[in-house]
């Protein structure tokens, strides 16, 4: 992975902007802000373009085209916003509004830039959450959509990717119906929870007769850095969670793991699109937090402190579960046996996991309501998520998480440049 | 919840528990004799203390006096006489702990804990002079109980868990009779009493998670909350009959409500109950306050949350009055503070008793006995979080 070269202080920053380096290229042309640039990076520079923060703090951004939408083989940035929405447009037409208006706040909110100034008799065009710049920090605004926007209301019922359904309960779910599903979601994710309300604020003040918020949950997480290999954050229940992901700065592993290919038998608007899982799941952390130590080790089946699978050294290590037939070293309940046994003709990875940790309010009961908002990708939900929960059904974990929410959403395919928008090819199909 | 339940044969149940107790304790023993001339084959435990050496000739230990630190404690023992020989160490005439057969010229190794006090040790032939053995205090090991030590609370635990249950299917065919009946407020006054049982033996019934779901299910737990085909069992009908004040089309649940517990009961039946499934039982069970009862959330139709309050706090009592010898004597501080504790909270509740048995309803509890609930309730938690380790319990 190349590196944002060295600062040399000798030289003025606009000709480091100008140097070749391809973050650099972007930060250059979108430096001056504002929509004129955004054309400029449409077509070569944006397809050589490669997800990855800049060290340059406010003003890192991540590329709006391409083959496949930012936010999803980014690496996961500090804050999060997850926001569903259900769609109050009535028809294509209006729906196809929805989606080049859209395409063009986030292009906006990603790139940065200066919004109008109004007279100030007028309600002002930005929230100025983020000063009279608004500055990228890094956003990514990734939008899917759920099974119900192929309901009667569109004309879509046809083009629906076959694994796109309404998220079912699974036996220890408690779903509440408040949080769960919707037609649209936008995964906000930056480096500041500031930029994220910015974007969705931005979003709802623009679409006020088009979108309608159904459910949205704040998150956070140990962001992973760019060139050293990312360190595995830990969850609320401190394991470290996403031990086992395929690398997302790998493009080979991302086409195979997570985007949908020609020839899946998915639709031809839906290729470059990936499946999206969101599951809202809280975590019992008085009662975890009384929980004894090897009782929490044997439930994740790994060293609360390394990482590493139980009765091995390293994080990575493989653990052989052909060795241990009878769970004596990892118990055959493991949270991390159970989801995957390592078994052959067992594919290495189903999904790729970027995961938030959530925080919020008390229950009645004065307890703390905290938890992960857990989001996977992949290209197929059935063989990915939904197997993978499938084998997890009873696993000891499960005294202490409750899911009470989320649901399942399409990704779609990126915007190759300014003139297209996004779901164009679905809409036009 | 969902564990695989252990499942052995019926009667037999409590001798298959003592006699696998050796899986949940460390028993100390380190293998056999080994020759003297090759101490080190008797090594493998790298973390054990340094042993202490123990020679022992025709007529006498060598030393005849040691003093360790109390804790876990290592000897090596080399039989210098002409006959093999046992080593034991003594409490009066108690055995405490023994290496037997020991043949002429060779060395074995014991690895025991010990608490603080003096010792016998023998020394060969009976009629050799014992041998002395100071254990010191300072830091001492909790003195975590043996096997046979829980051997009888399990037993004895096992027999409440069987009692309960049955109550639990006898009061569950009254009250269901009722339903059945349509007779409404005969059946409002048997739901509260019914699932007390339950609620005392909560930890073990969850064991089966999909009876737990069929049985104690609340509305919460489903997407469609009242209306979600699978909400059934005590909260369903509690719902028919509390908020909706009628026993009309409740007769299917009351009928699988009946079946499922059956089967419940016959699943216990033969049901080993592991240690730690006994001992983090009562841990869970004022977890189960901690998080539903007291905020009044577990019966929000009838409000009887204070009838289930007490029944979690009964069955998480029992618990601790069974192992209360135990955990004394390996904690005494944390066995007042529990004991302190659940008398708090049980007085309480006490101040919310009806005149007709049973429970005050849920609404009825002030904020500020809600508040002086909650402290004592956190501690609990905490402190019965600790029991299995207390005692030593994987």
């Amino acid at each position: 992975m190349a590196e944002t070269p060295p600062r040399d202080p000798a030289k003025p920053e606009a000709e480091r902007l100008r140097s070749p380096g391809r973050r650099n290229l972007l930060l250059g042309l979108g430096a001056v802000g504002g929509g004129a640039v955004v054309g400029a990076l449409a077509g070569n520079a944006a397809a050589a373009e490669k997800p990855g923060p800049v060290a340059d703090g406010a003003k890192a951004r991540q590329p709006v085209y391409g083959r496949h939408q930012s936010g999803v083989a980014t690496p996961r940035p500090a804050a999060a916003m997850i926001a569903s929405f259900d769609v109050l447009a009535t028809t294509k037409d209006e729906l196809r509004d929805l989606f080049r208006g859209l395409t063009e706040r986030v292009a906006f909110l990603m790139q940065g830039g200066t919004p109008p100034s109004l007279d100030p008799k007028f309600p002002p065009a930005d929230s100025g959450v983020l000063g009279p710049t608004v500055t990228p920090h890094d956003l990514t605004v990734t939008v899917a959509v759920g099974a119900s926007l192929f309901d009667g209301r569109f004309g879509l019922a046809g083009l629906k990717p076959r694994h796109l359904e309404t998220m079912h309960a699974f036996p220890n779910d408690a779903l509440v119906a408040d949080e769960c599903h919707g037609d649209l979601l936008l995964q906000i994710c930056s480096d500041s929870p500031e930029a994220n309300v910015h974007a969705l604020r931005d979003v709802v003040k623009h679409f006020p007769s088009q979108l309608m918020l159904r459910w949205k949950q704040d998150g956070f997480a140990p962001p992973q850095a760019l060139a050293t290999p990312a360190g595995t954050g830990r969850n609320l229940l401190g394991f470290k969670d996403g031990t086992v992901n395929p690398d997302p700065l790998d493009p080979a592993a991302m086409e195979r793991v997570v985007w949908v290919q020609d020839g899946q038998g998915e639709p031809a608007w839906a290729v470059g699109g990936s499946y999206q899982a969101v599951r809202l799941i809280r975590h019992f952390v008085e009662a975890w937090d009384r929980t004894a130590l090897q009782e929490q080790e044997n439930i994740f089946g790994r060293d609360k402190a390394t990482g590493a699978p139980l009765g091995m050294k390293r994080e990575h290590d493989e653990p052989d579960f052909a060795k241990d037939p009878k769970g004596e070293r990892v118990p055959l309940t493991a949270h991390m046996r159970l989801a995957n046994p390592r078994t052959k003709g067992e594919p290495a990875h189903r999904l790729f996991r970027r995961p938030f940790n959530y925080s919020r309010g008390i229950t009645k009961a004065a307890q703390m309501d905290m938890g992960l908002i857990f989001i996977c990708f992949q290209a197929d939900l059935a063989a990915g998520f939904i197997t993978v929960q499938n084998r997890l059904n009873g696993e000891p974990l499960e005294e202490y998480v409750k899911p009470f929410g989320g649901g399942y959403f399409f990704v779609l395919p990126g915007v190759p440049d300014k003139s297209r928008y996004l779901g164009q090819p679905l809409l036009e199909a | 919840m969902a564990w695989k339940p252990w499942q052995i044969g019926g009667a037999v149940a409590v001798v298959v528990v003592a006699a696998g107790l050796g899986v949940y304790f460390g028993t100390g023993d380190e293998g056999g004799p080994t020759p003297a001339a090759n101490p080190s084959a008797s090594g493998g435990a790298a973390a054990a203390p340094a042993p202490i050496e123990v020679a022992v000739t025709d007529k006498a230990c060598e030393p005849e006096t040691l003093t360790v630190p109390a804790g876990k404690v290592s000897f090596r023992i080399v039989n210098k006489s002409q006959r093999a020989l046992e080593w034991e160490i003594l409490k009066g005439v108690m055995v405490v702990d023994e290496r037997e057969n020991i043949a002429p010229g060779f060395t074995a190794r014991l690895t025991t804990t010990l608490e603080p006090g003096t010792y016998g040790i023998t020394c060969g032939l009976l009629s050799n002079p014992k041998g002395t053995l100071t254990v010191t205090g300072g830091a001492p090991a909790a003195a975590k109980p043996s096997v046979l030590d829980l051997v009888g609370p399990i037993a004895e635990y096992k027999v409440y868990v069987t009692g309960e249950v049955e109550a639990l299917a006898k009061d569950t065919e009254a009250f269901t009779a009722a339903v059945k009946a349509g007779k409404l407020d005969e059946a409002k006054a048997l739901y509260a009493p019914a699932r007390v049982h339950y609620e005392r033996i909560e930890p073990i019934a969850e064991l089966f998670s999909d009876l737990d779901a069929a049985i104690d299910s609340r509305a919460d737990d489903h997407e469609k909350k009242e209306a979600d085909p699978g909400f059934t069992g005590f909260h369903r009908i509690e719902y028919g009959l509390f908020a909706r004040n009628s026993t009309e089309g409740l007769a299917p649940f009351a009928d699988k409500l009946v079946a499922d517990v059956a089967d419940l009961q016959k699943r216990i039946a033969t049901l080993a109950i592991p240690p730690n499934k006994m001992v983090g039982g009562a841990a869970d069970l004022i977890e189960e306050v901690a998080s539903s009862k007291i905020s009044g959330e577990e019966d929000r139709y009838s409000h009887t949350d204070l009838w289930d309050f007490q029944a979690n706090l009964d069955g998480a009592e029992k618990i601790v009055d069974l192992l209360r010898p135990l955990t004394r004597k390996a904690d005494p501080a944390l066995s007042d503070r529990i004991d302190k504790n659940f008398a708090t909270v049980d007085k309480i509740l006490a101040k919310y008793r009806a005149e007709a048995g049973g429970f005050e309803t849920y609404d009825k509890l002030t904020p500020e006995d809600r508040k002086a609930l909650q402290g004592p309730v956190t501690a609990l938690a905490e402190d019965l979080a600790r029991l299995s380790g207390t005692l030593g319990i994987s």
